[in-house]
């Protein structure tokens, strides 16, 4: 591909028209200079409208409790509220409520009421802050192997709670039976711990095994639904 | 909702993003209460019928869910990065089905609705879908139709130039055209395209 090309294809490319292959090519040559990322970038926004113009619709309920439903399970379970002294003082305001006037009871309900919204706020926004402290702490290991090879870029972010999350980018494809598997090799034995596909590029996945004592982590082809065991051979791998 | 859900509400879609990238499933509910109708527009827009819009809504909240980290901020709003996962797998599924499914009777049935009066004649809930809105109703309508095969209907620029029978290079021009139309409308608002 060749700048004129590329300025031939990149209205095509935004909008999600362009054939497998000239994409393929087009990411490609995209990837070998980064100048035009800025372009593409701006064309995409301009592209992404689109995505606000139809019709409004109205999801069903159903289906906001069917994905809560999936979900849920998957959640943290939450934490204890640091905001006790907020419920007791709530406590103690309905208590007074019963003494005070109509008048008082708003103006300090009011007040209480805001004291615990900016409380709770608070304690979001530090949940927040601690989250993303604990990615600038976190430890970045990068898997090397014949995937590299093919232009594939594979990390594996593992977080200071034992928690990782392997993110790939510019993965080979793989035909449609088949999908990307995650290892973590404990003792010599890869334990299956996660599935990814890469329709979306780059992906994210969160390691399905804590790390903490494993051997190494690799990615091999497997057949869709995955493998108990690897059957090809790992196409990239890291030493822990 | 629980009074800490309603504190949720308060926070940005990106500060929303970090917690849910923690399994916090409240602050995921919130997200999918803010976007979830925009969602679904587009998913319905671009798969036709409720069922397998709500499985594409379905598909990418969970993908959002599982994997909130890949989200980038410099690269555009919470809601854009939503909007184009439901697009990209709506793509996706648009392409495996039998391509013999999508005949010229659809493209034809669906060209009436890419008339600017008819297409926009549903109010808008905000200032930037109305501005949208304007942007797109400068379009000649035949811009605006492969524009709209193109993103809403998954079709590549081959294929709508068969479908139109038009020469793949009338079809790129208009793809051309048509964005730069929409861009030049910001820019004669004096205002940011939005991301």
């Amino acid at each position: 591909m060749d700048h004129e090309r590329f300025e031939e294809l990149k209205d095509a490319y935004v909008l999600g028209a362009l054939p497998e292959e000239e994409r393929r090519e087009f990411e490609e040559y995209l990837a070998g200079h980064p100048e035009r990322q800025a372009e593409i970038e701006e064309l995409n926004a301009v592209a992404s409208l689109l995505a606000l113009s139809p019709e409004e619709q109205e999801p069903s309920p159903e289906l906001r409790r069917s994905i809560m439903g999936l979900v849920e399970p998957e959640a943290e379970p939450r934490r204890a509220s640091s905001r006790s002294w907020l419920a007791g003082i709530r406590e103690y305001l309905s208590v007074r409520n019963l003494a005070l006037g109509a008048a008082a009871l708003l103006v300090i309900g009011l007040f209480s009421w805001n004291m615990l919204l900016q409380g709770e706020v608070h304690d979001l926004q530090g949940r927040v802050q601690n989250l993303k402290a604990s990615q600038e702490e976190s430890r970045m290991v990068a898997l090397e192997g014949p995937g590299v090879a093919h232009g594939a870029h594979v990390e594996v972010m593992i977080l200071g709670d034992d928690r990782a999350v392997l993110m790939a980018e510019d993965m080979p494809p793989v035909p449609k039976e088949k999908t990307f598997q995650i290892w973590v090799i404990e003792d010599g034995v890869p334990q299956p711990s996660g599935l990814f596909e890469t329709r979306e590029d780059p992906v994210a996945t969160v390691i399905q095994r804590p790390l903490s004592g494993a051997d190494a982590v690799a990615v091999s082809v497997e057949p869709e639904g995955g493998s108990t065991e690897p059957t090809t051979d790992p196409m990239l791998t890291a030493k822990l | 909702m629980a009074e800490r859900g309603r504190q949720y509400l308060l926070l940005a879609d990106e500060d929303l993003i970090s917690l849910v990238e923690a399994n916090d499933a409240e602050a995921f509910a919130v997200l999918y209460d803010r976007h979830s109708r925009a969602a679904y527009s587009l998913a319905y827009r671009m798969m036709g019928e409720r069922q397998s819009a709500e499985d594409l809504v379905q598909d990418a909240f969970l993908k959002v869910w599982r994997a909130a980290g890949s989200y980038r901020s410099e690269r555009g709003s919470v809601r854009t990065w939503l909007l184009s996962i439901v697009h990209n797998r709506g793509i996706d599924q648009l392409r495996s089905l039998a391509s013999q499914r999508r005949t010229q009777q659809r493209i034809e049935a669906s060209a009436p609705r890419s008339q600017p009066s008819e297409a926009f004649a549903q109010s808008w809930r905000n200032v930037q879908r109305e501005q949208v809105r304007e942007a797109l109703r400068t379009l000649p309508p035949e811009q605006l139709s492969v524009l709209e095969l193109a993103y809403f209907s998954g079709y590549t620029h081959v294929e709508i130039a068969e479908l139109l029978d038009l020469p793949l290079g009338t079809v790129k021009g208009r793809m051309r055209l048509g964005l730069k139309k929409i861009k030049d409308y910001f820019d004669s608002q004096d205002t940011a395209v939005p991301r």
